[in-house]
């Protein structure tokens, strides 16, 4: 076997090559089939609706490699963007209090559902539909208890407002191109998570509790360490993106978020990490994201009747994911060494 | 690296006396001696259920025995867990516990003990180190790998046992458990891990080789111990015992020759029940009839 | 064995030609739906233009396909293209807004479930030079979002005006179910229920997406408390489930609801449903669509841009049922 064809093998065998030829092939037909699809503006539109999905997506990516799931990740972003709101809103505080609590709140959620995993060695799937379901329930309970409302009341005119929306909700221009700021900070976030997964012995730790927990466990690697905070850094960007979703639209829905879960799993999913975790990478759930945001804007651009939006969603997803696999077995078919 | 030093030879590195244990009321293990010596490798023998995992989970630290004594270094020791057992250099290799098999053989090798550059929180893997030190020790060992970033489950059943078995010699083993190592291989692959398990008592390691297969044992053994149901059956260093004695005794000892003496006298139907009452295992079946 | 298999397939055939020559239903069924659909509506002259809309409504739901329905007569007519688009999240519908203003369209449409988080987008779109109107949700917002005109029901009004013809019937203790928990249109309506009524209002919240849930979980709250003797409704189909409950709990509530569908009209002709308030989703699709036209031709607005144009409360009960049936059962009522 030459070094170039091992070379070519190795490329198709990363996690993120099969997604990364199923959005090249899904952009090169939008393309062709959307003249609006092909503007900077609507790049930029469609980068804007992957990047919310897709900083999620980032650390669910790392979980489902760590080898567990979170499916209470949906409604903690609803939860963090309603915290923050009432907190400030109710006490009339600087909106930067709420936003702080709202983080400790976010990542207190992680560190529960890693704690009652790791205590009670149920499988994630439970452990985390319970917290999405309890989440649910207090989203809609808590902020009626407070409010009176099923939304929370505006804080577009409290103190600290327009400095948090700089941080979470700005745009930035690039080349008369409004960007959104989430954009940025999603492909900030990506770059440093691919820093930790392959340079750091985090990362190396991530890999084995989600390929062999009780070998890591065997080799020294601390286990329940590596999952719980796992779980807070799924609670960390769940806040990250209620942050953007509050100063984004000012008030929050408390029913907001159902479903996500699913989306973010289906993100990671499709930049080939493996549901059974060990296996996996960064910039797959980036493709990911941007294949679900490139197809959901692309039907519209492409005036689809929006009555079969979900069917060629699904079905463009579920192609991607075929051509994933297929890379993915060219390239792991036993080699002879 | 560690060499068996002038203690070792006059204290064995671990030893066992009279070591029993019991769960409950059923006793698993009851008076059993064995000793490991640096650059030997004891061989313990015995069929499914004779005690042979038990044996191990007390000399890793995973269980303690509730008779006898466990000497290491010659100092009586009660162990509290496996990462006791760990710093005291004695390293379990379990079958299936061995490698994650999705991860590259350099991260496997240094998982848990990553070599690193750099201060917190900007501390990062040193990927150069790792994958040198990697590869000089499976050269060491004989394993020439020409891609290191494969990962461990591309490797055959032998080089995945032999990765784990190097990867606790660099970690500073001076005692190697290993738990049924050629169990699920075939011939040629088991002899790649035999071939490792004499590189390594050659190294000066003491290693306890767990097997059902007599065969194996034979190739490799300084010193044998066959258990049946929980007791000691055979105990005899290599120079007192033949192949033949071995399979003998693992295929049932004294019940065997009253067996050889019933089909001898042609008793057709207690033949079918005597064949399967003496040996549990059908290919220790065939080793007698190929005699 | 081939001549075996065809001669099965020619039975097969006959068999089936037999049953559909001779088993066809005279009434009912696809036929019938295509002799109510006659009627071709005819189109202006003027230039072809595209027009938005974008809704919050879940994909499936009649009301929303109603709307649309009227928004798709209002295009034809109008000689527009229409795109239709829907996203009951806030931030996606956002999103939609976004991407109506890349694709350069001529008017969008758009419905104010959250008028506060759609200003950003929408104020991109006046920029843009797109004339915006609102329709169905938002009534006490599109004013301040610069909107042209605004079309649709407000939510307390038709709550109280819901209680109070409750209170006419004499009715004494409501339970208001509530099948999408945090929607603001549902709370306003329910609130209205109970601020209007004289007797007692309860809310029950059910799992709107699991109608079986939606059966049991009323039918439980009927036995629980057998003093209730009228069920409201938020939307047809949940309407419809509840009669099944209310039948199954033993019970001897009455059952009422907001908005309309085919199958609601059979039960208030039948008794089964004493009321609906309909708030013309059709009316407010077409008016919207409407609307973009007039002022994209001949720069006029309904509404001159102060007050809303109310498409409800309507009220259909047993009274007026045969001249909405017809229209109902074309699914434009």
């Amino acid at each position: 076997m030459t070094t170039t064809t091992q070379r070519v093998r190795r490329v198709l065998a990363r996690p993120e090559t099969g997604a990364l030829i199923g959005a090249l092939a899904v952009y090169a037909f939008f393309f062709a089939v959307a003249p609006t699809f092909r503007q900077f503006d609507s790049l930029a539109t469609v980068l804007y609706q992957s990047s919310t999905l897709g900083i999620m997506g980032l650390s669910v990516a790392l979980l489902m490699i760590g080898g567990e799931f979170d499916l209470s990740a949906g409604v903690a972003v609803t939860t963090s963007s309603l915290t923050a709101s009432m907190f400030a809103f109710q006490l009339t505080l600087n909106v930067w209090m709420g936003v702080l609590v709202a983080l400790v709140l976010a990542l207190a959620i992680g560190a529960f559902n890693g704690i009652m995993l790791v205590k009670t060695g149920l499988p994630s799937f439970l452990i985390t539909l319970g917290t999405f379901l309890m989440l649910q329930g207090l989203n809609l309970a808590v902020t009626k208890a407070i409010t009176g409302h099923v939304a929370t009341d505006s804080i577009r005119d409290m103190d600290g407002f327009d400095q948090a929306r700089d941080l979470f909700a700005s745009s930035v221009s690039i080349g008369g191109t409004g960007i959104r700021i989430t954009v940025l900070w999603w492909l900030g976030f990506a770059l440093l998570a691919t820093w930790v997964l392959l340079r750091t012995t985090y990362g190396n730790w991530i890999f084995a509790v989600g390929g062999h927990r009780d070998s890591a466990r065997a080799v020294g690697v601390p286990v329940t360490f590596v999952k719980v905070s796992l779980f807070m850094l799924v609670g960390f960007t769940a806040w990250f993106v209620g942050m953007h979703q509050l100063f984004a639209f000012n008030t929050i829905q408390s029913g907001g978020g159902v479903g996500n879960e699913l989306l973010y799993i289906a993100a990671a999913v499709i930049g080939g990490c493996l549901l059974t975790g060990g296996f996996g990478s960064i910039p797959g759930p980036v493709i990911g994201a941007f294949l679900f945001g490139m197809v959901s804007q692309g039907i519209v651009y492409a005036n689809w009747d929006a009555d079969w939006f979900m069917f060629f969603l699904g079905s463009v997803l579920l192609l991607a994911t075929l051509l994933n696999l297929y890379v993915r077995k060219q390239a792991t078919t036993r080699r002879l060494t | 690296m560690t060499g068996p030093g002038p203690s070792a030879v006059a204290a064995p590195l671990v030893e066992l006396r009279g070591v029993g244990k019991s769960y409950g009321t059923i006793r698993a293990l009851h008076d059993v001696d064995l000793t490991v010596r640096a650059g030997e490798v004891a061989c313990v023998l015995g069929d499914n259920g004779a005690g042979k995992s038990t044996l191990i989970k007390i000399i890793s630290g995973l269980h303690r025995h509730s008779e006898g004594e466990l000497r290491i270094d010659g100092e009586p020791v009660r162990l509290g867990g496996p990462r006791e057992a760990l710093r005291r250099g004695i390293a379990a290799v379990y079958q299936d516990l061995a490698t994650v098999t999705l991860m590259p053989v350099w991260r496997n090798f240094f998982l848990g003990s990553e070599l690193t550059r750099g201060r917190w929180p900007f501390q990062w893997l040193d990927i150069p180190g790792m994958r040198r030190v990697a590869d000089g020790e499976l050269r060491a060992m004989g394993i020439a790998l020409d891609d290191l970033d494969q990962p461990v489950g591309s490797l055959s059943g032998g080089q995945r046992q032999s990765v784990a078995i190097a990867r606790a010699i660099h970690f500073g083993a001076r005692v190697l458990i290993l738990d049924e190592p050629t169990a699920a291989l075939g011939v040629r692959q088991s002899g790649v891990v035999l071939k490792y398990i004499a590189a390594a008592r050659e190294r000066g390691l003491g290693v306890v080789l767990i097997t059902h297969n007599p065969h194996h044992a034979h190739l490799v053994g300084d010193h044998f111990t066959v258990l049946r149901l929980g007791e000691v059956e055979l105990s005899a260093p290599r120079a007192d015992v033949t192949l033949d004695d071995l399979t003998l005794h693992m295929a049932g000892g004294a019940e065997l020759a009253v067996l050889e003496r019933e089909l001898a006298n042609g008793t057709t139907d207690s033949t079918a029940d005597g064949t399967t009452d003496g040996t549990t295992d059908g290919t220790d079946g065939e080793d007698v009839t190929e005699r | 064995m081939k001549r075996a298999h065809r001669s099965a397939l020619a039975a097969l055939v006959a068999a089936g030609a037999l049953l559909a020559a001779g088993c066809s239903s005279d009434s009912g069924g696809k036929a019938a739906q295509d002799r109510a659909e006659e009627g071709e509506v005819g189109q202006a002259d003027t230039p072809r233009m595209t027009v938005a809309l974008i809704t919050h409504g879940a994909p499936g739901d009649t009301f929303w396909d109603t709307v649309r329905e009227g928004a798709e007569t209002a295009a034809h007519k109008s000689n527009a293209e229409l795109i239709y688009s829907s996203d009951p999240s806030v931030s996606g519908q956002a999103n939609l807004i976004q991407n109506a203003i890349d694709q350069d369209v001529d008017g969008i449409a758009v419905s104010l479930a959250n008028p506060e988080g759609l200003s950003g987008a929408i104020a991109q779109a006046r920029e843009a030079g797109i004339p915006v109107v609102g329709l169905n949700s938002g009534m006490d917002a599109w004013r301040d979002l610069d909107l042209l005109s605004f079309f649709g029901q407000d939510e307390i009004v038709s709550g109280r005006a819901f209680g109070e013809r409750l209170d006419e019937i004499g009715a004494e203790h409501t339970v208001c179910v509530i099948h999408e928990q945090g929607n603001v249109g549902h709370e306003a309506r329910c609130a209205g229920v109970a601020e209007a009524f004289d007797g007692e209002t309860e809310v029950l919240y059910v799992e709107g997406a699991d109608m079986p849930s939606v059966r049991s979980t009323i039918e439980a709250k009927l036995r629980q408390d057998d003093s209730i003797d009228y069920v409201v409704a938020l939307g047809a189909p949940f309407a419809l489930t509840a009669v099944d409950s209310v039948a199954d709990a033993g019970s001897d509530a009455e059952i009422a609801t907001f908005d309309l569908n085919t199958e609601l009209v059979t039960s208030i002709e039948e008794g089964d449903i004493q009321f609906a308030v309909d708030q013309q989703p059709y009316l407010q699709g077409y008016l919207a669509i409407d609307c973009l036209w007039l002022y994209h031709t001949n720069g006029n607005f309904s509404g001159g841009g102060e007050q809303p144009v109310l498409t409800g409360p309507a009220f259909v009960d047993g009274e007026n049922i045969d001249t909405i049936a017809d229209f109902a059962r074309n699914g434009t009522r």
